[in-house]
């Protein structure tokens, strides 16, 4: 059993559902990263886990305790756990008072607050700021502090809401690696949310993905990125393009799926007539003029629509009786003469293809 | 003038060479004061708390009616507390009637209002997210409750300086209820209030400069606190 | 400020709050420390403005190792603290409401220990030209006029007793006198201040000569009608009635009515003023009989 695992989970607030039927398991040394959009109900996970607040419905267990029954654990649990907010607050007090905090509500002796502070500043890096009003130091200053501040009681577990987000890019790859510091050396369980799904995958082993308050799919970051279990995880994860068919042939493994007219070979264990959806990441597909010799099972000649630079990279949309996005570098494009109206061959293989039921 | 500036001298004199009376007489105001301004501190720390940390009806009400309790005269309070404990009335049998501790009775009546107004104020100036920190940082409720008022601590330690000055600036409830006897319950506003009268002009003056310089110490400290808000 | 010096003080301001309320249980007699006496008397004003209280409290303390408290009140307001129990004796100068506070049951008994007069005192040029009349006939030419200012202490005291008891001798109805008009002013105040309000305002005031004579340096008023046995001012100690009224210190009363009429204080009494005002501002009158004029 894990070290927390939630039954049925669900919340709402002033009849707005916020969260419903989350069930999550997570295991002694996890780092899980929630992900999903702004008003997906992360933070309230994460609050209803840390037992800040009750949940209206589902069961949670702490180290198999279950604590939405047994409230006079609740206190005993949340001391055994640490939260980091999104806009962490310091106290009016002195860095060091403030790092104390946990230890002096916890009752600690005054020789080990010392010892366990000075270790934990070390740690983030902010020994020299011990004696500063905390209230003046600044935002990733104050994240590194608030850190500190959940470390230092060494909590089983440590929650982390948007642990870079209000922080800019310099501050944000300090605490990260600071973050990445911390699980290394201290194998924590750490529940994190981010929307920044690059961020999740760098700190975190497994992602859950969080959308109108359904947990969507739980799994490890290829997992996640590269076979979503559903549309909406597919749209978050960013694979662009999502492509409605039916399966009209099963060889072996191999499927094909017809799309508007078009046949698709792809990998797949769904039979023969199941609705589905194909998914293919833009960056999967090779654009090319003339048609090309190539290991891909899949080649489609179309007309280009549309071409919208985006950095160093050009998006290329492309009709070849569906719509069909790609994405190239710019001097490629250049090479090619990718203009609007071009003739074009689109190739990618079935093993980059990502077929999911669908159930519409 | 000449009499005024006589008079000056002459409680200059009293307050350097530490006269007796002058002495005795601020101090008993001072510690009266002071002990008023505890008890009520006292009531007011966990009342305000509870208060600010609970929700219950009519809660607005409550708060409107302590501020309005602000402006209660000390002569009202001083009848009320007269009528009291006065050996005729439900409490005399303390035989609390013209005592100092009959004064501390009606300055905490008289502060309690000001003083829990305020520190209900000062509570609900500090930032949502500090009680919010603490229960994430482990904290009981009572801890809850100790470290919010912790981070309103200058604004506590002024409403109470406030309810000290209150205090100690205060007549008409002191002689109602003390009665400006002498070396008993005879304080500096009684004295002054009285004793000029008599023709002791040094002495009220000595008192009444005392009384000025504690109000700019009281002043002093208030701003000092002001300034500690960033 | 840290927050422990923060807190530190506020402790500090706690243990200085409970040390203090058990000083003041202690004074009270309560049981932490030998309880020391206590005797509470309430005297009307014309005796503590003359300073014949201070004068007498410690003489009276070191006597009977007793701590006396003096309260200043107007005769009126005295014989209430009397009634509640507020205080243990009263020292006051009304005859007519003294022997209802005795037939009511509250006082066990009254002593005169002193007398003196009253004294119409008013400005040097006399702008009523009543110098030298009959009480009675001053006052009613003072509320016929009806223009020059008097002032009236208006505090329920002996003096004002008297004062009322002078306008009903010279024929006037007082609530008609009370509400004639801006000329008479109530003060409702002690003998002392309504003295330094008279000069204040050159205005003709009722005044026991003791109080007025301990405050004639402050004053440039004069006596203008001193003589008419209307005048008389006799101060009697009335000891409250233990069994009328709790919690009284009768033993000790006592023991102040005795100290009054001893003949050892009915001459420093007798002898009061003398050194400062060049005239006694009392006559003692223990044991003789109630002076008539």
């Amino acid at each position: 059993m894990g070290v927390i695992e939630t039954v049925n989970l669900g919340h709402s607030y002033n009849g707005k559902t916020i969260l419903k039927n989350v069930e999550l398991n997570i295991p002694r040394g996890d780092v899980l990263a929630l992900i999903g959009p702004t008003g997906a109900g992360k933070t309230m996970l994460l609050r209803l886990l840390d037992l800040l607040e009750e949940p209206s419905s589902g069961t949670i267990y702490f180290d198999g305790v279950n604590v939405t029954r047994f409230r006079n654990y609740r206190l005993e649990a949340r001391r055994r756990m640490a939260f980091v907010q999104q806009k962490p607050i310091v106290f009016t007090m002195s860095v060091y008072d403030n790092v104390a905090c946990g230890l002096r509500l916890r009752h600690e002796k005054g020789e080990t607050i010392k010892r366990k502070v000075d270790d934990a500043l070390e740690l983030v890096g902010m020994t020299e700021y011990r004696d500063r009003n905390a209230r003046l130091l600044s935002g990733g200053e104050t994240q590194r502090i608030a850190i500190a501040r959940a470390l230092v009681t060494a909590p089983e577990v440590l929650f982390l809401d948007e642990p870079t987000a209000n922080l800019d890019p310099v501050s944000t790859s300090k605490v990260e690696e600071l973050l990445a510091h911390i699980i290394q050396e201290r194998k924590t369980t750490v529940v994190m949310t981010t929307h920044d799904m690059s961020q999740g995958q760098r700190l975190a082993g497994r992602m859950g993905v969080l959308i109108k308050g359904e947990l969507q799919q739980v799994g490890n970051t290829e997992e996640i990125f590269c076979s979503p279990q559903s549309r909406e995880v597919a749209e978050f994860v960013g694979i662009e393009n999502i492509l409605n068919g039916v399966i009209i042939e099963k060889d072996e493994n191999l499927a094909t799926v017809r799309i508007d007219g078009s046949a698709i070979q792809a990998v797949s264990d769904c039979g023969v007539g199941d609705k589905v959806h194909v998914l293919l990441r833009p960056e999967d597909i090779t654009l090319s003029r003339a048609k090309e010799k190539s290991s891909a099972r899949n080649v489609f000649q179309g007309r280009i629509t549309r071409v919208a630079p985006v950095g160093a990279l050009v998006r290329i949309e492309v009709d070849c009786g569906f719509p069909l996005l790609g994405v190239v570098t710019r001097r490629s494009a250049e090479e090619l003469e990718l203009t609007i109206g071009n003739s074009v061959y689109a190739s990618f293989k079935a093993t980059a293809l990502h077929i999911i039921r669908r159930w519409n | 003038m000449a009499e005024l500036w006589q008079g000056l001298m002459k409680a200059i004199e009293l307050i350097v060479t530490l006269d007796p009376e002058v002495l005795e007489i601020t101090v008993r105001s001072l510690v009266i004061s002071a002990a008023s301004c505890a008890i009520t501190a006292l009531i007011c720390l966990p009342l305000g708390s509870l208060i600010h940390f609970n929700r219950f009806r009519g809660k607005r009400s409550l708060i409107n009616v302590i501020q309005t309790l602000y402006s209660v005269p000390t002569v009202a309070v001083g009848l009320f507390v007269f009528l009291l404990i006065s050996r005729a009335g439900p409490l005399g049998g303390l035989g609390l009637m013209f005592t100092p501790a009959a004064m501390v009775l009606g300055q905490v009546l008289l502060l309690v209002p000001v003083v829990l107004g305020l520190v209900i104020s000062a509570l609900s100036g500090v930032d949502k997210a500090v009680p919010e920190t603490a229960v994430a940082l482990g904290a009981s409720k009572i801890q809850v409750t100790a470290l919010t008022m912790m981070e309103a601590r200058f604004a506590i330690l002024t409403a109470i300086i406030m309810g000290f000055g209150r205090a100690i600036s205060e007549l008409g409830l002191s002689l109602m209820v003390g009665g400006n006897i002498r070396g008993f319950t005879r304080t500096i506003t009684t004295a002054i209030s009285l004793e000029t009268s008599k023709g002791d002009i040094e002495l009220s003056l000595a008192l009444g400069i005392i009384l000025i310089c504690v109000a700019m110490v009281i002043n002093f400290l208030l701003n000092r606190l002001q300034n500690r808000y960033y | 400020m840290s927050p422990k010096a923060v807190f530190c003080l506020l402790g500090v301001l706690i243990i200085v709050s409970l040390l203090l309320s058990l000083f003041a249980c202690t004074v009270q007699g309560a049981d932490i420390l030998p309880p020391k006496q206590r005797l509470r008397v309430a005297t009307t004003t014309s005796l503590y403005d003359t300073g014949l209280w201070g004068y007498l409290e410690p003489i009276f303390e070191k006597k009977y190792g007793v701590e006396m408290d003096v309260l200043y009140a107007a005769t009126g307001i005295a014989l209430e603290y009397g009634k509640r129990g507020d205080v243990d004796v009263i020292t006051v100068h009304d005859k007519a409401r003294e022997l209802q506070f005795i037939s009511e049951g509250y006082g066990t008994e009254r002593v005169i220990f002193a007398y003196n007069y009253f004294v119409v005192v008013g400005p040097s040029h006399d702008p009523a030209g009543i110098k030298g009349m009959k009480p009675e006939d001053a006052f009613r030419k003072l509320g016929e006029s009806g223009s020059v200012a008097f002032i009236s202490r208006g505090d329920e005291s002996g003096t004002h007793a008297k004062e009322k008891a002078i306008w009903k001798s010279a024929g006037f109805d007082y609530e008609k006198i009370r509400k004639s008009g801006q000329w008479y002013i109530e003060a409702g105040r002690g003998m002392g201040p309504t003295l330094l309000m008279a000069k204040e305002k050159m205005a003709y005031t009722l005044s026991d000569i003791g109080t007025f004579l301990a405050y004639k340096g402050k004053l440039d008023l004069v006596p203008i009608v001193d003589k008419g046995s209307i005048l008389l001012n006799v101060y009697s100690v009335l000891p409250v009635n233990p069994d009328k009224v709790k919690n009284i210190n009768a033993a000790m009363a006592r023991k102040l009515v005795q100290f009054l009429a001893s003949a050892e204080i009915q001459k420093l009494i007798g002898d009061y003023g003398i050194k400062s005002y060049g005239m006694p501002l009392f006559t003692p009158c223990a044991g003789a009989s109630e002076p008539t004029s």
